[in-house]
């Protein structure tokens, strides 16, 4: 029997967010950008990557490590831990946190990574090649490695909880949430997590120049438009979200706001590249998600849509959301922020859920950038952001490699 | 004697490897602290290590990267430079 991600009992809130993100450093610009559908999508500028076929990507900019990571961490870590370490800060100082009051044993870390720390490596790798091994440092030992954030984020926060990482694919970044859940249900009382990447590293990118589903075009404009007759791939992209999820008992007693709840969960598997079959992974997974937040599909106010670009996973995605909620499948507003500023691997899904409780909080659903003619049978929301009061929302991800996850929040003022 | 490390040679080689700003002095007056005081794990010394074996072109005694003080790192660096072990 698959134990409860979340459920009755030790319920699990989100009580701080915290996001690095090409639209944005922080949650206010990510949720201005996301609100107002704004565009970050444009031309590969990192150095070594002016000749690949990979043209657009979303790229963090104006974001400098060393003004918030101290050096001792920095020489030792890759960019996808800076990034995840900085929107650990960010989210522990939202939640208002008091770590140094709480016993050390009560908080954990999980991340998900899919990436690792491409550009670290690349820079050992070279040294070995280039001068021999005597030139790699002993940091490459712990810095590539997927693993690398968590440890960094509970070293350098001093959270000696439960901690792990989980790699499943994109979908990781929703199952390390789930994770997070059931380490609170185990009896956690706070957890940071989410999921980074730094994917646009020279030797990063190369690995991932035989995803047949990264878009190669050349234009931003025309290089992610998922659910369109143009779709052509995904634009990749880096960044990351953290978020800090307490047990509601303990957030609430020491007087936490909460943002949202995660109140259902579930992930299946469908096979690399199975688009056709991942229809029915995301229908299970969403059926069983809805079951264990006890939720009906019709209480399901926005969908933040995995949205891969691939026309065989766009209408797969489309035709999950009516196996799964019925007729509500085509009325549901669906939205795909991550258009706007790139598929960020497993960091992907972690900043749809910041999204989505900032779409809950904010009354809004926001639209999917680049996106105007809609070529399946869902109500994708174009343009601007659309009224509405989103109580219930769920958010999907599948994985290149096959994983489906899904996810469902609820808005702070809970179930009654 | 280029060939003998200073504290405030290691205290360059403590920010340069392992990003610790520690100042040179402190090294000096308080050469028993533990390495762990002043922040530098085991892999930071190892890196020091490995710099140290690369600038000087020798190889360094084994058990220098377990060494627990700056005191007794620079005893063991410098017998091994000495020594050209």
């Amino acid at each position: 029997m698959r134990e409860r991600a979340t459920g009755h009992g030790r319920g699990a809130v989100i009580t701080g967010l915290g996001i690095v993100a090409p639209n944005g450093v922080g949650t206010d610009a990510y949720w201005k950008a996301v609100r107002e559908g704004m565009t970050f999508l444009d031309e590969l500028s990192r150095e070594g990557c002016e000749h690949f076929p990979l043209r657009v990507a979303g790229q963090v900019r104006g974001f400098e490590p060393g003004a918030v990571i101290e050096e001792r961490y920095l020489v030792q870590t890759d960019r996808f831990s800076h990034f995840a370490m900085a929107a650990a800060d960010l989210a522990v100082e939202d939640a208002l946190l008091p770590a140094a009051e709480m016993s050390p044993f009560a908080v954990g870390v999980v991340t998900a990574a899919g990436s690792g720390g491409g550009e670290f490596g690349q820079r050992e790798l070279q040294q070995l090649w280039g001068k021999g091994p005597r030139y790699v440092g002993p940091y490459q030992s712990i810095a590539w490695f997927y693993a690398a954030s968590t440890g960094q984020i509970s070293i350098r926060g001093g959270f000696k909880g439960p901690c792990g990482v989980v790699a499943n694919d994109e979908a990781g970044g929703l199952d390390a949430i789930a994770h997070a859940c059931r380490s609170i249900r185990r009896g956690a009382d706070a957890m940071v997590v989410g999921a980074a990447e730094a994917p646009l590293a020279p030797y990063s990118i190369v690995c991932q120049l035989g995803y047949e589903e990264m878009s190669l075009a050349r234009e931003p404009g025309r290089a992610y438009l998922p659910f369109t007759e143009d779709a052509r791939g995904f634009a990749p992209g880096e960044g990351g979200a953290m978020l800090v999820v307490e047990e509601e008992g303990a957030a609430l007693r020491r007087g936490a706001r909460v943002r949202g709840r995660i109140i259902g969960h579930a992930a299946t598997f469908t096979g690399p590249s199975q688009w056709e079959r991942s229809r029915e992974g995301l229908a299970q997974a969403i059926r069983v998600a809805l079951a264990d937040a006890d939720c009906a599909p019709e209480e399901i106010d926005v969908v933040f849509a995995d949205a891969l670009g691939v026309p065989a996973a766009d209408r797969a995605e489309a035709l999950a959301l009516t196996d799964a909620l019925g007729t509500h499948g085509r009325r549901v507003p669906v939205t795909a922020p991550k258009t706007g500023f790139g598929r960020a691997y497993c960091a992907a899904p972690a900043l749809d859920v910041a999204a989505a409780v900032l779409a809950m909080e904010h009354r809004v659903v926001p639209p999917t950038p680049y996106v105007t003619d809609v070529c399946h049978d869902l109500d994708l929301v174009t343009g601007t952001s659309r009224s509405a009061e989103p109580r219930t929302a769920l958010v999907l991800s599948r994985g290149l490699m096959g994983c489906n996850a899904a996810l469902v929040l609820r808005g702070p003022e809970g179930d009654n | 004697m280029s060939t003998q490390l200073s504290y405030g040679e290691l205290a360059t080689l403590m920010k340069s490897c392992a990003g610790l700003t520690v100042d040179p002095q402190l090294l000096e007056t308080r050469p028993d602290a533990t390495f762990e005081e002043f922040g530098l794990d085991s892999l930071g010394l190892l890196a020091i290590v490995g710099e140290l074996e690369n600038r000087y072109g020798t190889p360094i005694e084994p058990g220098a990267e377990s060494s627990k003080t700056p005191g007794d790192f620079l005893d063991v660096i410098n017998t091994s430079l000495t020594t050209g072990a």
